[in-house]
């Protein structure tokens, strides 16, 4: 099914987290998985190029960074989606915009340096596009954080 | 809270660090910084948690996770926290957190799940829904991906 293969998937599994932190992780890695340090960079480097690794480097906590982060949803008629995603996606502050099957139908996730600037946004999003059904829903509190996938 | 030198090496390391035989070597020196410095300061960053993960980020449709549902549960909040463990013990979901409800959408637990279709995630939710006998849920597939980006922390532009 996926164009990979068993080393391809152990080398995968290991460093979606604890990426080494050593002059040469990928000599690290690969002396863990009894690969060769040459093995491990030319496979990293396929997967990359195919995609299947989106990128290798830090994920941060935004409230460690001093800045705030929330989920927002809006309802937009089907016809202004392309229109309202366009405005929506110029704020750099927007990370993930999905459309959604729901009454809300357009979800995206914002983190700015506050929330007032995040509502300042959201004030101006309104505006400029006369969708006037936006909510903001930040998280109150934070249960679970994963991103490793057992492939 | 955090240096000059901090935020330096956070907006270079929260790109895609090269894949060679010396990446960190590069970035130091894109920095005017020595490796040896470079690797500490990362180092105390994860430490401190500032960092919550380092490593790579797969493409999930492409990594044989097609489908993802985000699932919005209404909780008794007197029972939410309780709930919301459970929840987490689900290998299948990635995050869940509790968010006010607001007058036009009365939920307040939501949770990610991912599988490798439509149906598994259904029947993942419904097995959700059993266990925490949290009956009032809502399933919303993602039907189109309009961004999907990392932020850009202290970047200069």
């Amino acid at each position: 099914m996926l164009p990979i293969d068993d080393t391809d998937r152990t080398i995968l599994n290991r460093i979606q987290s604890d990426f080494p932190i050593t002059s040469r992780p990928y000599l690290s890695i690969a002396d863990n998985l009894g690969l060769s340090e040459n093995d491990v960079l030319k496979r990293l480097s396929r997967l990359k190029k195919k995609s299947i690794i989106r990128r290798i480097g830090g994920n941060f906590v935004p409230e460690k960074l001093g800045f705030v982060s929330t989920l927002c949803a809006a309802k937009v008629p089907e016809d202004q989606i392309d229109c309202f995603a366009m405005t929506v996606n110029r704020y750099p502050g927007v990370t993930h915009n999905y459309k959604r099957d729901s009454k809300f139908n357009i979800w995206f996730t914002f983190i700015a340096p506050s929330m007032e600037e995040i509502n300042r946004n959201l004030e101006t999003i309104s505006q400029e596009t006369g969708v006037t059904d936006i909510i903001n829903l930040p998280a109150t509190k934070v249960f679970k954080i994963k991103a490793h996938f057992d492939l | 809270m955090l240096t000059k030198l901090e935020k330096k090496i956070i907006s270079l390391i929260q790109g895609d660090i090269p894949i060679t035989e010396y990446p960190y070597l590069e970035i130091a020196e894109k920095l005017g910084i020595a490796e040896e410095t470079l690797l500490e300061t990362l180092k105390s960053l994860r430490d401190r948690g500032v960092m919550r993960r380092f490593g790579a980020t797969l493409r999930h449709q492409k990594s044989g996770f097609a489908a993802n549902a985000m699932v919005a549960w209404k909780v008794d909040e007197n029972r939410i926290d309780d709930v919301g463990q459970k929840m987490t013990s689900c290998k299948q979901v990635s995050h869940c957190y509790r968010r006010n409800p607001s007058k036009e959408w009365s939920y307040n637990l939501y949770t990610m799940v991912h599988a490798g279709n439509e149906e598994s995630c259904r029947e993942i939710v419904r097995n959700l829904a059993k266990e925490t006998s949290v009956d009032t849920y809502t399933l919303l597939f993602s039907r189109r991906e309009l961004k999907k980006t990392s932020m850009k922390y202290f970047s200069t532009p």
